[in-house]
């Protein structure tokens, strides 16, 4: 009776191969989700971090998932001195991604390419008629832009006349309310303020941020066709 | 001679004579190849639409992001996990000395596939702007197909394993040959990455409102672990199953080391599920566990040492059959792609290397060498060696295979030259933070250009294997029926030999 060795016995092959994935599993699958507030909202800090989305913001998601933003632009920003630079506005540095910005993500969007630049903390940066403008034609808001123009998400002011401005549909204002969202909830720990105390505040500040959207909003002035954004579908998706 | 040596090490037990009909087989042959041609086309559109943004502008289900993840999933599924399956009906009946369970259930798998696939695309394309969740993707790369497209795809990969695993039953010869464990590993690994990886838990969310799976930096983390199964599970213990099969069969070697082959068998198998997290160096996530899959990427010389050391020692002494032998000459080409790929690989795990180079086009580059240098090329091979032993007449023209070689080999090259540069020109500009997003872009153009004439080689490629296989099994083919035939027969290294 010769040696039954494993290279002999499918049993034996089949059983080795399953136990090298279910370790390999449980290891790196399932251990970090047992780590410290890795998935759900655990701790009492996560108001600081991101709120839940409102349902608006949620259709939003659904916008961005279908029209495939996340294979162009990551959600993520790296703890590199040079990230947080490049994303942040002004006075007000971009700051790292935590975990925690995270929990209410069904699907993900972390993103592993940047053909465009990331998005975690866009929210607040842009007006929403620039976004309006950069979805439908974003060569006309930045020259040499190799994005997608998104037309299909809008339609015409009067049905008639297809010169007439273009008014964005019910998914354009979900998606741009989900795109003002990124970032918007994240908060830094400033020891500076309250006397010395310190106190939280959102990453961007109040004052950088009416600057950086007012000089956005001049950029749709100047744009050759800018989007009709009052009336239309807008009044009724608002929150 | 080889030969001989062979003949002296064969062992004393008997050898069985059968026909096989490789009727599933040719069935599989048939999807792949036709979705090699269908969505290698995607892919060169989404590199034409980096020169011309404006292609196709306006039309919703040719998006570049609706198109991109469609060739992504397309090439892995539709092509890879096919030709997979279609390779391994052929070599394991005749590596287990039995017929095929059943022909008939392989062609019915090849017949779910198809549906499975098209399903998929159509999903992914959405030319309804459908948002619904059963439809539309799933958003996580690898896995964007539709839950009704991932039922297929499983059901159809499940049902062939069972094909295979009762031929495994049947085997009259004890031994298994290091080719069948690559196939068995395959099977099982990619079930069990499949079904965790595609677990529709968004829309079981949406319509039941059963939270069972993991959400935001866990859910990307288990993207990635079954992300990088997809590459290291499947796609690459597939293509080793049949380099180990074809590269004796075509070159007519016996393998360099028996041992070898156990070692990186095994060491693939423990090491490269380690590696998803990555993907996501210095994101998010623990930093344990970026620490971790940095030293298993490191650990993965040790599969591809062993695999690559068995490969150019068995054709050690053997190199003028590549003045030949085009079987040979795709495995050569796909092996020496698999070492630039697992050099690539682990360094881009390394923090100071990911720092730069991650979210750019070098990361782009490496999948494409490894998944088309290494993965396709290495099936290509095995293709060549294959088609006229199923349809059992010579191969329609090995001028066109040779010319199929070359321009994918060259138009990889050119591939991977450009994308390595371009990802590293970007990522060392994002280092300052005072140039502009938009300038780091424009500056890529030439890259760019670069990338889609080297994907039109690609293509072009594709459609000569497909335009050769198909005109083999197509084209009237008399029986020779004298000595001086198969004299003649014997000669071309792709015909059947005796």
């Amino acid at each position: 009776m010769p040696k039954v060795s494993a290279e002999r016995s499918v049993v034996y092959l089949g059983l080795f191969s399953t136990l090298t994935f279910v370790v390999g599993l449980i290891f790196v699958g399932i251990a970090p989700s047992l780590d410290h507030n890795f998935s759900y909202q655990t701790t009492t800090d996560q108001d600081h971090f991101h709120k839940p989305y409102s349902d608006l913001e949620l259709r939003g998601r659904l916008v961005y998932e279908r029209e495939g933003c996340m294979y162009c632009h990551s959600q993520q920003l790296r703890p590199l001195v040079s990230e947080m630079e490049r994303y942040g506005v002004g006075t007000s540095p971009a700051v790292p991604s935590d975990e925690r910005e995270y929990v209410y993500d069904e699907p993900h969007f972390l993103g592993t390419k940047r053909n465009g630049p990331d998005l975690s903390r866009v929210g607040g940066k842009y007006s929403d008629d620039w976004q309006y403008s950069h979805l439908f034609n974003p060569a006309q808001m930045t020259p040499g832009s190799i994005m997608p123009a998104f037309t299909w998400l809008f339609t015409v002011a009067n049905p008639a006349d297809p010169s007439s401005p273009p008014v964005p549909k019910q998914d354009a204002v979900a998606l741009v309310a989900y795109l003002q969202s990124e970032g918007r909830d994240r908060m830094v720990f400033d020891p500076t303020l309250d006397n010395g105390n310190g106190a939280w505040r959102p990453w961007l500040k109040p004052a950088d941020a009416v600057i950086s959207q007012e000089q956005s909003q001049a950029a749709v002035v100047r744009s050759t066709r800018p989007v009709q954004v009052t009336g239309g579908e807008k009044a009724k998706g608002s929150t | 001679m080889a030969v001989q040596q062979i003949m002296q090490m064969q062992p004393a037990s008997e050898t069985y004579k059968i026909e096989h009909s490789d009727e599933a087989a040719k069935w599989f042959v048939g999807v792949a190849l036709g979705f090699l041609c269908l969505f290698g086309i995607f892919g060169l559109t989404t590199a034409i639409k980096f020169v011309f943004p404006g292609l196709f502008n306006g039309v919703n289900f040719l998006e570049w992001a609706r198109i991109r993840p469609a060739h992504v999933n397309g090439v892995i599924f539709g092509w890879i996990v096919c030709i997979d399956m279609a390779m391994f009906t052929y070599f394991v009946p005749r590596l287990t000395g039995t017929k095929l369970y059943s022909e008939n259930i392989g062609k019915f798998c090849a017949v779910l596939w198809i549906c499975g696939v098209i399903i998929g695309t159509l999903g992914l394309l959405n030319p309804t702007d459908s948002l619904n969740l059963w439809w539309m993707t799933k958003g996580k790369e690898m896995e964007d197909y539709n839950p009704i497209s991932n039922l297929f795809l499983a059901v159809a990969w499940l049902t062939n394993c069972y094909n295979l695993f009762r031929t495994f039953a049947n085997r009259r010869y004890r031994q298994m040959y290091v080719a069948l464990w690559y196939t068995m590993g395959t099977c099982l690994w990619t079930a069990f990455a499949y079904i965790i990886g595609n677990w529709p838990a968004q829309a079981m969310d949406a319509q039941f409102g059963w939270h069972i799976a993991f959400r935001g930096v866990n859910d990307a983390n288990m993207n990635w672990f079954y992300g990088h199964s997809i590459v290291g599970l499947v796609a690459t213990p597939g293509a080793l199953g049949i380099a180990y099969y074809f590269l004796p069969k075509s070159s007519n070697v016996p393998l360099y080391s028996h041992k070898l082959s156990i070692i990186g068998f095994w060491a693939l198998g423990a090491i490269y599920i380690w590696n998803g997290a990555h993907h996501m160096i210095y994101g998010p996530i623990p930093y344990w566990l970026q620490t971790v899959a940095t030293i298993f990427s490191f650990l993965l010389f040790i599969p591809v040492g062993a695999f690559l050391t068995n490969f150019f020692g068995t054709i050690h002494g053997e190199w003028s059959q590549l003045r030949f032998n085009v079987p040979l000459k795709f495995l050569v080409g796909g092996a020496v792609m698999y070492l630039i790929a697992c050099l690539q690989g682990p360094m881009e795990a390394l923090r100071p290397v990911s720092a730069i180079v991650h979210f750019t086009d070098f990361t782009i580059g490496h999948a494409h060498i490894a998944l088309f240098g290494f993965v396709t090329l290495i099936s290509y091979g095995g293709l060549t060696y294959a088609t006229p032993r199923m349809w059992k007449r010579p191969l329609y023209s090995e001028s066109i295979a040779e010319w199929s070689f070359w321009l994918s080999f060259l138009g990889i090259t050119i591939y991977g030259i450009a994308m390595s540069i371009s990802g590293i020109v970007q990522g060392e500009m994002w280092q300052n933070p005072h140039i502009p997003f938009i300038e780091t872009v424009r500056v890529l153009t030439p890259f760019w250009h670069a990338r889609a004439g080297g994907g039109a080689l690609m293509v072009a490629g594709m459609f000569l294997i497909a335009y050769n296989t198909y005109k083999t099994a197509t084209v009237k083919y008399v029986e020779p029926d004298t000595a001086s035939d198969d004299a003649a027969l014997a000669q071309s290294s792709t015909g059947l030999k005796a």
